[in-house]
């Protein structure tokens, strides 16, 4: 250790000159970076409904769809199909857009004598202006099944327009461009948006808000806190560059790898802020600590003293991030973890190096004398908070064990009331549009959740096709399904144009012919695949209820299993069953992750501290604390979803380090004063005044997040503020009680021995 | 039928000669009526059509079809190829009525179109592009700019399009176009058509008409061979009888 001290500082121009060319490098790739708010891409592809929703949006274009959702009194006056025809037609001369349906060019279909007529439902360069002829618009429109409910909602108030994007264009950039136009008309009518790409685009915004506005607050907030308790410049910049320069590599590591910030990487700069600090006040605290007249001696020694303390302090934090990269169901939660670990690995590696090389540098070293330490002991906190703590812990041990005994059990109750949360609308605030806009697209047109059944086989066959159709009656059944649209609809269609009723021919010679008059159709890229290998059924779920969306799941799998055969493969997939899947994997990762973060925990702790027991010891504080954390969460009503299952394995990281503070600090003491009692007091004076600063500073960082735009992020703030609180707490009352009943029970087992 | 040939050859001579005296001189809608004039001078036309389509990845469908075409709005068309659709017949008459036959079926079925911006059997021509009205009926064209071999003209649509103006190029010695542009609403190019035609016997043939949509990047070939002209069609063979057959 002392060697890699030594050459630190030999070579301290050399690590200044690279860490800041790196930075450079590292910086300049930040111009690159990129949002990704695709949350459909996240999804494993080792899940095989996952990864056929993902196959089938891309194929059939159903994550090409956006939705304006156009909402009045009355749908049925000149002026508001004027208004529809304006969205309409600046929609379709929009670049990016492929097609656009509404009430004002949706193309309607009459059986005549002999024959059809293909027309307009309005002639769009006539619009009707008589009440006569919007009466008669209003009664044909809600006598036809496949308008209403679909074009015009059923109460007449509100009316879709449905636009494609082209597969390959810049689809956030088209949706924005669609908000731009569409507000620029300024229309009377209130207007809902909707879709993926539209909701992308909104998350995106959502995205760089929260970085633009809350990454300064949070550089700010640590640094106030930084001030505070180190009453100097050094104590304050130092750590915050650190910090800095280890966002700056992890970002850039992230955009060199090809990866793009997401709507949960973008925390990973305040975590690391929050987090990444913490090293370099170690390392600055231990070199002000230690008094030698050389200083370079002086960082040596330090340095060599702190580098392991301070590297166990990393890996722990790593573990709790690491544990995320198995187990976890979304790719953007591996990717998360993956970076986040790479991160505190940047930190931890230029808190030993960077930091002794620019104290060694700039004489930000000064000779401390004994007075200085004393005076720092004897601050308010310690006056108000630590010396009465030590008093209560050593007067009524047994009140504090009985206090956390309640509280942990008041958790373990309130852990059965713990809910899950995957609908993606639940991320956002209730005034978010995009919220809005669901609630309105759920309320009106039979919600926006798209399920859809594949079906694989000669799609031209009637056997398929009619399977088609008795899939459809049987999805119809179930209450959240109310439309359900599929090429064998087409044909039937067609066939009923033919003269010969509303079925499937029993002739495949038939149905090809019958397909010449759907060729070409823009719907049919829609539902079937080019060589007719592939079909879908495509409709919508109205519940964003987690028990409908598994019942709907067990009530399909019921049907695919008694009917998917060889010859016409069923599959079922949509957001409904992802969203159970989702779910279900949010309950197995939460646990697994913690499993793994606990037991990596447990082992690194109790070789660091050579005493299983120890290790033990020094991990009951966070337990409990998750243990509370969870009784929380249930108690106050806040979900597991994407971001809170991350906290337990990240307060679980952090947390951790100050049990270990206490615990080496404790042991040390006990060994030069002998005595319990004063090694405890001595802990808690001095490495209590560290704990309690670094929760402060950590937590400032964390309920920042409180004011983010994404709400699991808001949560997410909230818990990890309460786990670090609780942890921290816990170090301080429950771990030294611990101690104190076990060397009290080591001391009678050895006076029984002797 | 002598006679009419020897008309046809007349007014072909007329439309040259007058070229030479007019050249300077010509406005835009004498143009596009000249133009006319060279698409629609045969009295009727019977040839083979092959329609390519081509997507974007590059990928080719292909169909085959005769077709049968007295004077500018009577049109039947024939498929012959692929083996599923051979036998489909469509007969397309004045005032954008269709009637269709599905041999699988048996009988025919009269479809009234107006929904002219819906594209013809998967192909990228909508029924607009394919109505049978002459173009001086169509649009009002104004004459751009007169380059070394062609015209230049802007025709804007007369009735509801959902084209704003299509740019078309004519030749400007025999009259026949040589590309079309069409533009959307937002003045964006969305479709060009590019023609090749050859003269057969008396008459410019269109051999190929190659139609892009922008947009989709996806391409139609309309591609004709054993072309004949003036055979004598009458009435009677663009009826549905006639269709079944």
């Amino acid at each position: 250790m002392n060697k890699l001290a030594e050459a630190i500082i030999k070579f301290k121009w050399f690590i200044i000159i690279a860490v800041l060319g790196l930075t450079a490098v590292f910086g300049y790739q930040l111009k690159n970076i990129k949002i990704n708010s695709d949350i459909i891409s996240s999804l494993p592809d080792d899940d095989p409904a996952a990864a056929l929703y993902k196959n089938i949006g891309t194929q059939f274009g159903g994550n090409d769809m956006g939705m304006i959702v156009l909402e009045t009194d009355n749908i049925f006056k000149t002026d508001v199909l004027q208004h529809i025809k304006q969205i309409t037609d600046s929609l379709k001369i929009t670049q990016g857009i492929s097609t656009v349906t509404s009430l004002t060019n949706v193309i309607d279909i009459k059986n005549a004598d002999g024959g059809i007529e293909i027309g307009k439902l309005v002639d769009e360069y006539n619009l009707p202006d008589t009440k006569q002829g919007l009466d008669s618009l209003k009664a044909y429109l809600f006598s036809k099944e496949m308008y209403k409910g679909t074009v015009v909602s059923a109460d007449g108030t509100a009316t879709l327009i449905m636009f494609t994007f082209l597969h390959d264009c810049d689809k956030q950039a088209v949706a924005k461009d669609v908000k731009n136009k569409v507000a620029s008309l300024n229309l009377p009518e209130k207007l809902y948006f909707g879709g993926l790409p539209m909701m992308m685009n909104d998350i995106s915004d959502l995205i760089m808000a929260d970085i633009i506005w809350l990454l300064p607050i949070v550089f700010l907030l640590i640094a106030i806190v930084l001030l505070i308790s180190f009453r100097s410049v050094k104590g304050v910049v130092l750590p915050l560059l650190v910090a800095g320069i280890s966002v700056i590599w992890t970002l850039g590591i992230m955009v060199l790898a090809g990866y793009e910030l997401t709507m949960i990487s973008n925390e990973i700069p305040i975590i690391l802020l929050a987090v990444g600090s913490a090293y370099t006040i170690h390392v600055i605290n231990r070199i002000n600590q230690t008094f030698h007249n050389n200083r370079r001696k002086a960082i040596i020694q330090a340095l060599s003293y702190i580098a392991l303390p301070v590297f166990l302090a990393a890996v722990t934090t790593a573990i709790g991030f690491i544990s995320f990269i198995f187990g976890s169901y979304l790719t953007i939660i591996r990717d998360f973890g993956l970076f986040t670990s790479i991160g505190v690995a940047i930190s931890f590696i230029l808190s030993i190096t960077f930091v002794p090389a620019i104290v060694s540098v700039f004489s930000v070293y000064k000779n401390k004398n004994e007075k200085d330490l004393t005076s720092a002991r004897e601050s308010k906190l310690t006056r108000y908070v630590l010396q009465p703590l030590v008093n209560l812990l050593f007067k009524h041990p047994k009140y504090i064990m009985e206090f956390w005994s309640v509280l942990i059990l008041l958790s373990i109750g309130g852990m059965f009331f713990i809910k899950t949360s995957v609908n993606m609308a639940d991320y956002f605030k209730k005034d978010n549009a995009t919220r809005v806009s669901e609630g309105i697209m759920q309320k009106k047109f039979g919600g926006s959740l798209p399920v859809f059944v594949s079906f694989k086989g000669d799609i031209q066959s009637p056997q398929v096709l009619k399977m088609m159709i008795k899939t459809e009656d049987y999805m119809k059944k179930f209450p959240a399904i109310s439309t359900t649209q599929s090429v064998a609809d087409l044909v039937i269609e067609m066939n009923g144009v033919m003269g010969e009723g509303k079925l499937i021919p029993n002739e495949k010679a038939k149905i090809e012919q019958l397909w010449f008059l759907l060729d070409g159709q823009d719907i049919m890229s829609q539902l079937v695949t080019e060589n007719l290998d592939q079909g879908i059924i495509q409709s919508k779920f109205a519940s964003v209820d987690s028990k409908s969306m598994e019942d709907f799941d067990k009530y399909m799998n019921d049907f695919v299993a008694q009917n998917s055969t060889d010859k016409c493969k069923i599959e079922v997939t949509g957001m409904p069953t992802v969203y159970n899947q989702l779910n279900k994997s949010l309950l197995k990762s939460q646990v697994s992750s913690l499993i793994l973060a606990i037991s990596l925990v447990l082992v690194i702790v109790g070789l660091m501290l050579r005493s299983f027991s120890k290790g033990v010891y020094a991990t009951i504080p966070i337990i409990a604390t998750i243990a509370v954390l969870f009784g929380f969460m249930g108690v106050f009503g806040i979900p597991l979803d994407i971001a809170t299952v991350l906290v337990a394995s990240i307060a679980l990281g952090i947390g951790i380090d100050y049990s270990i503070h206490v615990i080496t600090h404790f042991n040390h003491a006990l060994k030069e004063k002998g005595d319990i009692d004063l090694a405890l007091e001595d802990t808690i004076l001095i490495s209590g005044k560290a704990v309690i600063i670094n929760v402060i500073s950590v937590s400032a960082g964390f309920l920042v997040l409180l004011f983010s735009q994404i709400v699991p992020l808001q949560n997410f703030g909230l818990l990890v503020t309460i786990s670090m609180f609780g942890s921290g707490f816990g170090s301080l009352t429950l771990l030294p009680v611990i101690l104190i009943l076990d060397s009290r029970r080591k001391k009678n087992s050895s006076k029984i021995i002797k | 039928m002598k006679n009419l040939k020897i008309q046809t050859v007349a007014l072909t001579l007329l439309i040259v000669a007058g070229n030479l005296f007019s050249l300077n001189a010509q406005d835009a809608t004498s143009i596009l009526k000249k133009m006319d004039n060279v698409m629609y001078s045969p009295k009727d036309m019977v040839d083979k059509n092959k329609i390519i389509l081509v997507d974007k990845a590059g990928k080719q469908e292909s169909r085959e079809a005769t077709i049968q075409q007295k004077g500018i709005d009577k049109r039947m068309f024939r498929f012959t190829a692929p083996a599923s659709q051979a036998g489909i017949s469509v007969l397309s008459l004045p005032d954008n009525i269709m009637y269709l036959y599905l041999p699988a079926f048996g009988k025919e079925r009269r479809i009234a179109t107006s929904a002219k911006n819906q594209n013809f059997a998967g192909t990228d021509f909508s029924y607009d592009d394919m109505e049978a009205k002459s173009f001086a009926e169509k649009f009002t064209p104004k004459l751009l700019k007169t380059e070394n071999d062609v015209f230049v003209l802007e025709l804007t649509p007369k009735l509801g399009s959902d084209y704003s103006k299509v740019v078309l190029t004519v030749n400007k010695v025999n009259y026949y176009p040589e590309s079309m542009e069409y533009y959307d609403k937002g003045n964006t190019k969305i479709k060009v058509a590019k023609y090749t035609f050859k003269k057969i016997g008396n008459y410019w043939n269109a051999q190929e008409i190659e139609m892009t949509d922008l947009k989709k990047n996806h391409k139609t070939k309309m591609q004709m061979s054993d072309v004949k002209y003036d055979t004598g069609l009458t009435d009677d063979d663009f009826t549905v009888r006639k269709l079944k057959q």
